[in-house]
């Protein structure tokens, strides 16, 4: 019947669906024919003849011969009933086997030969072979027609469905000897089995059969059966077993047969192929109830499907049941469909719904599982390791904290840690530019903060140093060339020296600077604002040198982006030090009665210690300013304004000293490096700006006159080099006489306590840098002016022990030096 | 400032667990709360600045003689009063920057939250 003009002789009358019974055998057949055929002899390992056939001591126990003399076998065999009893121990080996089997192999298992050890882990093999086989899903049972779907689910693994063409005979003859192919269920096998048994014989009643299974439940039973991945067999094994009960012997799991099996049946024949060309064949090797998981040994070592047994009806169908019975360790196969008979209808479907979820999450696992084993425990450390490798690249070696999360959980290690490796190690090891940047910066901290007390040491020692190659190059001078130079400075006038003042912008301080101002009392309000400033000024300058420390490499010319970078960072800096300029108010104007915004911060320790970092992040005019702001502020000072020398032995109070130890480490330091940069003009310029302070009260602190060792020190050095122009020079030398004059009445005042105090190098340093300079006029006045001390020093030297009177008589010497005589002369 | 130690009171956990674990090695002075100094060689300190001391001795060792056969002890936190800190091991100024980021960091930490 054509239908739609359909030629249906072209129709594949082998599709599923297409009006013929489902062969469950089907996709066995086709894949054997499609796999290379395999000799049996080939893939026996002879396993079974090893087997002992002797100890059958124990036979009887396990197998249940109490008489030791086999009775009359009989037929009322019930494995639905038994099978039920150990139904959990089936659904388990079922999940198992889903996870480590995902392919059923059953149909083929002698074309495994590697199959020994299928349940300690999928093998590649495994996974090659299983994308191309039906495989059971864990949904069959839920199908109302479970044949069917057999074809359904092949398809849901992705495969084509090209394997289910069947052999060409047994869909396409409906007529088959079987009739109408009918599929009957194990239960109802064993049903009629029990039920011919009791009509033929008086066997003995039934004892395993705890309950009548009614009919109603096959399909059931047939649902459960096909949970078993050798549904297909099984289904294809009742059915003509039971129509044909003459034809088709069975052999069901025999036990191990002693004797290799005839090659003359390979056990790769298919034998639904051999069913269709030789129906009436008894010996059709066919196999139910086979376990998945040892399948493979059991096969192997049984010699699977070769068992002719002669055809006789349904006795050797029986006997067949009967030798699976007797085989106590392979496990029954079902029993859930035997309890599901109890339930009632609500019980039946919240089960049902219960094992379709199982089903489903079997699946989901299964489909996870397929790759697994794909990689040994060796590949996955393998691979844990450069992941960890690649992490540590990403995140940086802990033990480089580069990153700045790090730096800002554990700054002060981070940065300490670095410190002192940088110092313990060789310095010409790289550091990361992290640490280089905290390494120079607390290149100039150690030399003050770390070693506090040895600071201004180290500082008067530098100072001295310079002050002695001033006198040194003083020395060697030819003493003609200073006259000249004298001369020359007697002709200059004023107005046409060119005064560096406007570039220092310091009319408007003189105009507000008052000698006399005291003090401004700091009320709190002020005090908590100043404080408040230089944490902003601190604030300020760690985002300074944390941005220094983001500076992009240098670009490439044509390189836009690296530009636009470069640009925006350096942007960002100016910004920064924007802010740090108006934080620091050095250009505030000075208001009378009030101590200037910048000397207000520099009253602090933290305003002190502050100076050297800013000085790094600041340019060049921003450094003048605040070097001039300090010079014309230097009188109003509190380390030099409360710390005024005396004759008196006075000590200061602790407070006063720390100060001033401070100041001298942290600013004069700092200052005494940055004026080593400037130019005679310059340091012209800020003697210049002393002049117009109160040059007695600075030279009478050590920090004044620190500041003034410095300032004639430097240009001792200039000229030493011979830097700066003539014109400089006549200014200076116009400074510099100016400045002597308003100097020279206290310099007998400026030493500190009485003789016998050995505080006084300093004052010694001061005195050989003026007398450098100085004319031989002013030289003279000079030694005048500090001749009482220089006498005393001489003449105290020699009541002292040697090594503290050479101590005193170098302080002198230096100075007398410096004025071209000796301390030996005196003596 | 001729003081070989001093003081420090402890604020911010943070930093003076990363500043304590810079003076691992150092010896250090713990004074407890019961008056009780013991001096000896800091060996760890954890979150809670439990503090682990080796080769100890206590500084009043007539007053307290049951301490003096102990070699090492282990300091809960909570019972420390001071901690005498060797002032060279000590970068103050680093200390300060250390403290001021933390204090950021807390400030931003509580604006966001």
């Amino acid at each position: 019947m054509s239908f739609f003009n359909f030629d249906q002789s072209r129709h594949n009358t082998a599709a599923p669906g297409f009006s013929q019974a489902h062969d469950p055998f089907a996709s066995l057949a086709n894949r054997d024919e499609e796999a290379e055929e395999i000799d049996f002899e080939d893939t026996y390992d002879g396993l079974g003849d090893q087997l002992d056939e002797t100890d059958d001591a124990f036979n009887d126990d396990t197998f249940g011969g109490d008489t030791g003399e086999p009775g009359p076998v009989g037929k009322d065999f019930d494995f639905f009933g038994h099978t039920a009893k150990v139904a959990n121990v089936i659904e388990e080996e079922n999940v198992r086997f889903n996870r480590q089997q995902p392919a059923a192999k059953a149909p083929q298992p002698v074309a495994q030969p590697s199959a020994y050890t299928p349940i300690a882990g999928p093998s590649y093999n495994y996974f090659a072979q299983a994308p191309v086989r039906p495989a059971r899903t864990g949904y069959e049972k839920y199908h109302e027609q479970p044949i069917e779907d057999l074809q359904v689910d092949a398809a849901l693994w992705g495969v084509a469905p090209k394997k289910q063409p069947p052999p060409p005979a047994q869909p396409a003859v409906p007529s088959a000897p079987s009739g109408g192919r009918k599929m009957l269920s194990l239960e109802e096998v064993e049903a009629q089995m029990r039920a011919q048994a009791k009509a033929a014989t008086p066997s003995p009643a039934p004892q395993h059969q705890p309950h009548q299974i009614p009919h109603e439940q096959a399909y059931l039973y047939q649902h459960q059966a096909q949970n078993q991945p050798q549904a297909h067999f099984q289904a294809g094994v009742v059915e003509p077993l039971y129509h044909q009960p003459q034809g088709h012997p069975m052999t069901i799991l025999q036990r191990p047969h002693s004797k290799p099996p005839t090659p003359a049946q390979p056990s790769s024949q298919p034998p639904a192929i051999q069913q269709h060309q030789q129906p009436a064949v008894p010996q059709q090797p066919t196999q139910i109830l086979q376990n998945p998981n040892r399948l493979s040994g059991d096969a192997a070592k049984i010699g699977l499907p070769v068992h002719p047994t002669p055809p006789s009806g349904p006795q050797s169908a029986h006997q067949g049941h009967r030798q699976q019975g007797s085989l106590p360790r392979q496990p029954p196969m079902i029993l859930h469909p035997a309890q599901l008979a109890q339930l009632s209808e609500e019980e039946k479907a919240a089960y049902l719904e219960q094992e379709a979820k199982r089903a489903k999450r079997n699946h989901k696992i299964f489909q996870m599982s397929r790759d697994n084993g794909i990689m040994t425990p060796q590949d996955k450390n393998f691979i844990t390791r450069i992941q960890l490798q690649q992490l540590v690249a990403a995140t940086g070696n802990p033990n480089e904290h580069g990153t700045d999360e790090s730096l800002a959980e554990d700054f002060y290690y981070q940065v300490h840690s670095q410190i002192q490796a940088g110092h313990r190690q060789h310095p010409s090891q790289p550091l990361n530019q992290f640490a280089q940047t905290y390494l120079f910066q607390t290149g100039s901290r150690q030399g003050g903060m770390r070693r506090h007390n040895r600071g201004p040491e180290n500082h008067m020692q530098r100072m001295e140093q310079q002050v002695q190659r001033a006198v040194e190059a003083a020395k060697n001078k030819p003493k003609n060339k200073q006259l000249v130079i004298e001369g020359s400075l007697g002709k200059i006038s004023f107005s046409n020296a060119k005064t560096p003042k406007p570039l220092l912008n310091i009319k408007r301080n003189d105009s507000a600077s008052d000698v006399k101002k005291a003090p401004h009392p700091v009320n709190g309000r002020d005090k908590k604002d100043e404080l408040r400033a230089l944490e902003l000024v601190y604030t300020t300058l760690m985002k300074m040198e944390d941005h220094e420390r983001n500076m992009p490499m240098a670009p490439a010319e044509d390189d836009q982006e690296a530009l636009a970078k470069v640009f925006a960072w350096s942007n960002e800096g100016q910004a920064l030090n924007e802010q740090l300029w108006k934080a620091l108010r050095v250009q505030d104007h000075d208001q009378p009665g009030r101590i200037h915004p910048f000397m207000a911060l520099l009253s602090y320790s933290k305003g002190k210690k502050a100076i050297p970092r800013i000085f790094r992040h600041t340019n060049h005019e921003q450094r003048i300013t605040i070097f001039t702001r300090i010079v014309v502020n230097l009188d109003q000072l509190d380390v030099v304004r409360e710390a005024q020398v005396t004759t008196d032995d006075i000590q200061f109070n602790a407070a006063m000293r720390e100060n001033i130890e401070l100041f001298s480490a942290a600013i004069v330091t700092t200052l005494f490096t940055f004026m080593n940069e400037l130019g005679l003009d310059l340091v012209a310029a800020i003697l210049g700006l002393v002049c117009t302070r109160n040059v007695d009260v600075i030279a009478k602190s050590r920090i004044g006159a620190s500041m003034l060792t410095m300032i004639l020190s430097r240009a001792e050095l200039i000229k030493h080099n011979g830097g700066g122009s003539e014109q400089d020079w006549r200014s200076w030398d116009m400074t510099y006489t100016q400045f002597f004059n308003i100097l020279e009445p206290t310099l007998p005042y400026i030493f500190p306590g009485s003789i016998a105090t050995d505080q006084d190098t300093y004052v010694w340093q001061l005195l050989a840098a003026i007398g450098i300079g100085a004319s031989p006029d002013q030289q003279q006045r000079l030694v005048i002016a500090v001749k009482d001390r220089v006498m005393d020093t001489v003449s105290l030297a020699k009541t002292l022990p040697p090594a503290l009177a050479a101590d005193r008589l170098q302080n002198v010497n230096l100075f007398m030096r410096s004025i071209g005589l000796d301390v030996e002369l005196l003596q | 400032m001729n003081a070989r130690h001093f003081s420090s009171v402890v604020q911010h956990i943070l930093t003076s667990s990363s500043f304590f674990k810079t003076l691992i090695d150092h010896e250090v002075t713990v004074e407890l709360k019961n008056d009780i100094q013991i001096r000896g060689v800091l060996k760890s300190v954890d979150q809670f600045l439990n503090i682990k001391l080796d080769n100890i001795q206590v500084v009043e060792e007539l007053k307290y003689p049951h301490l003096s056969a102990v070699k090492n002890v282990f300091i809960r936190g909570s019972v420390v009063r001071y901690v005498h800190l060797p002032q060279e091991s000590v970068d103050i100024q680093l200390l300060e920057d250390a403290t001021r980021r933390e204090a950021a960091n807390q400030a931003t930490k509580a604006k966001q939250g």
